[in-house]
């Protein structure tokens, strides 16, 4: 785009203005809040604990489902079975669904009446208002994300390479650790990090398996209702600092892994 | 040593129908076709990517129709060389090893070894990305030639490799064939095959057309499709007829070609190759052959120096040489005689 044309121009307006919109809440926030009340909510043991609960939970939920997302993910981008397309919309279905009415899903199935409360009901562990519970109701809301970018990534990687493997004397398994995942890793980590942050910015399924502990978000919420903008406000810059910092350090893990040119199976 | 056996595939809307072939040990096996036309299709079956529907395949007496791909042996080299982008050069040629899981010394020399035989022992610490084709192609062959496969497969290997590299290429793998190596190598390119072929076979549409010495095939094609492989773009549907001793073609009641002994069907295809066209400005008066006035169409440079299309009842192309082009001076519209012995008929069986 050599010279800027009124079209051009009507674009440059409608980004601004969405760009705008994103921004100008987030900055409200953020030069509405002093630095003596931010120090303050620095110093508070509530504030600090809620905040680490939400990363180190939405972490793990992030880690252990990814054992089972990303050879999901790979059936979905290699295979073809019957129904795969009932197998993809109900992955997809989570991120449709209120996230209350998610909640109340797993809050079903977790409670002791429930399949998997029952299950962690024999070993003497309750999922309601545990860590546990809290990370299976983040899991839930956001497991689409890391499947989805993680089959998207695999897709990605010609089937051409993966031959090649086999045929070099390779099995499946060695050609899925050392050529599909490495070669699939950037779309995998994309994921992992979305549904990392989606999950540690869940609101409205975690509240509803435990309001205690409490999560950021729940926490943030408390001081809201019960205190009112001026004392949630604090909270909630601090979070959105720390939750920027922890999902620009993992994107910077990300990146760092060495680029790699692919060439795709229809160019070949 | 390699047998295909009624070898039949379904993929999509393309089959590979009855494959049979065999190729012997030591032999460099060209496999000649269009794209889509099952080449590497069938290169696939044999190295064990996908199974045949129906069908065996045979490696040295032994059934491996059903054998699992790690243990067939057979190297396999990809048209785009398939090469692993997050590997060094090392690592991808060292990953037949590692699956075996050989002593990191004993990597380290075999590596070492191909890769000095192949001419890029300083490629072996670098990254493919910024690698030449020529330099990706001898990657490839390093990595599939370490596994000391019984049978190398070559899927269009020359496809993606500048004119400039491509005799080296060449020269390495007639090495790698003098050395007792069986070569299948695809493609579709009919120079590329006449110079590495010790034989050839022509697929079409999934089928096997025609298979022979280099000479056999391209100097008897069987039909249409053969025939423009060899280069032949003169054809002309005839009907045959005989005139007491000799034989005549008749081409659309426009022209009546005078044909050597033999026996002819009644109907047929005529191929005359545009180098057994004799050109002249004035009649040659050759009455045992062929000769017909004409009127010169259109000129193009051809490989041997310039191509005419001549109209003389039907369009003839005419391969002339450069020296006779530029002492007949012709031109375009130019009036001509074209002449071509008897012989330069050749009626092809069932008529193409």
């Amino acid at each position: 785009m050599s010279r800027n044309t009124p079209f051009t121009w009507i674009l440059l307006i409608l980004s601004s203005l969405v760009l705008l919109f994103i921004l100008a809440p987030l900055a409200g926030m953020f030069l509405h809040t002093g630095g003596s009340e931010l120090l303050e909510t620095v110093n508070d043991q509530e504030v600090r604990a809620s905040i680490w609960l939400t990363i180190w939970v939405a972490f793990a939920a992030t880690f252990f489902f990814a054992i089972g997302a990303i050879p999901l993910a790979w059936l979905l981008a290699r295979k073809k079975f019957p129904m795969k397309n009932i197998v993809q919309g109900i992955i997809d279905l989570p991120v449709v669904l209120p996230h209350t009415a998610a909640g109340i899903a797993v809050l079903g199935f977790i409670s002791r009446d429930g399949l998997l409360g029952k299950v962690a009901n024999s070993v003497g562990l309750t999922l309601i208002n545990n860590p546990a519970g809290i990370a299976l109701a983040m899991a839930f809301v956001s497991i689409p994300f890391l499947i989805n970018s993680a089959r998207d990534g695999f897709t990605a990687v010609p089937e051409r390479l993966e031959k090649a493997a086999l045929s070099l004397g390779a099995s499946r398994t060695r050609v899925f650790f050392t050529i599909s995942l490495p070669l699939a890793w950037r779309s995998i980590m994309t994921g992992f990090v979305m549904m990392f942050a989606r999950g540690m910015s869940e609101f409205g399924a975690v509240v509803i398996v435990a309001y205690h502990p409490m999560v950021a978000p729940v926490l943030i919420y408390e001081r809201f209702s019960s205190f009112g903008l001026k004392y949630a406000r604090p909270a909630s810059v601090l979070f959105i600092i720390v939750a920027l910092a922890v999902f620009i350090l993992l994107r910077l893990i990300a990146v760092r892994k060495k680029e790699t040119h692919i060439v795709p199976d229809a160019e070949a | 040593m390699l047998k295909l056996d009624n070898i039949s595939k379904k993929l999509g809307n393309f089959n590979l129908a009855e494959v049979t072939m065999e190729i012997r040990k030591g032999e460099y096996y060209v496999l000649l076709g269009r794209s889509g036309s099952g080449k590497t299709q069938l290169l696939e079956l044999i190295a064990g990517l996908n199974d045949p529907d129906s069908g065996k395949i045979w490696l040295d007496n032994e059934d491996i129709t059903t054998k699992k791909i790690q243990e067939r042996n057979i190297g396999l080299v990809f048209q785009d060389y398939a090469i692993f982008p997050n590997l060094t050069v090392f690592g991808n040629i060292a990953y037949s090893l590692h699956c075996r899981n050989t002593d990191k010394e004993v990597i380290k020399n075999e590596v070492t070894r191909i890769a000095k035989e192949l001419n890029i022992c300083h490629l072996l610490n670098r990254f493919t990305n910024n690698l030449s084709g020529g330099e990706l192609q001898r990657v490839a062959l390093a990595r599939t030639l370490i596994t000391s496969p019984r049978l190398l497969l070559l899927d269009e290997p020359l496809a993606s490799i500048d004119a400039s590299l491509k005799d080296d290429i060449k020269r390495t793998f007639r090495q790698l064939n003098r050395k007792g190596l069986t070569i299948v190598h695809v493609t579709h390119d009919y120079s590329e095959a006449v110079s590495l072929a010790t034989r050839i076979g022509v697929i079409h549409n999934g089928r096997i057309v025609q298979e022979g010495l280099p000479d056999d095939v391209f100097g008897k094609p069987v039909n249409r499709f053969v025939a423009r492989y060899a280069g032949i773009r003169n054809f002309f549907r005839v009907k045959f007829r005989n005139e007491g001793r000799s034989w005549k073609a008749e081409c659309n009641g426009n022209l009546v070609l005078n044909l050597s002994e033999g026996k002819y069907p009644e109907e047929g295809l005529i191929i005359i190759r545009s180098n057994a066209i004799s050109i002249f400005k004035a009649d040659p008066s050759n009455e045992a052959g062929n000769c017909f006035r004409g009127v010169v169409k259109e000129l193009s440079p051809s490989e041997q120096g310039m191509e005419l299309l001549v109209e003389a009842g039907e369009m003839f192309y005419v391969d002339v040489p450069m020296n006779d082009f530029k002492k007949l001076q012709i031109t375009e519209a130019s009036d001509v005689w074209i002449s071509f012995p008897a012989e330069a008929c050749t009626a092809l069986p069932g008529g193409g």
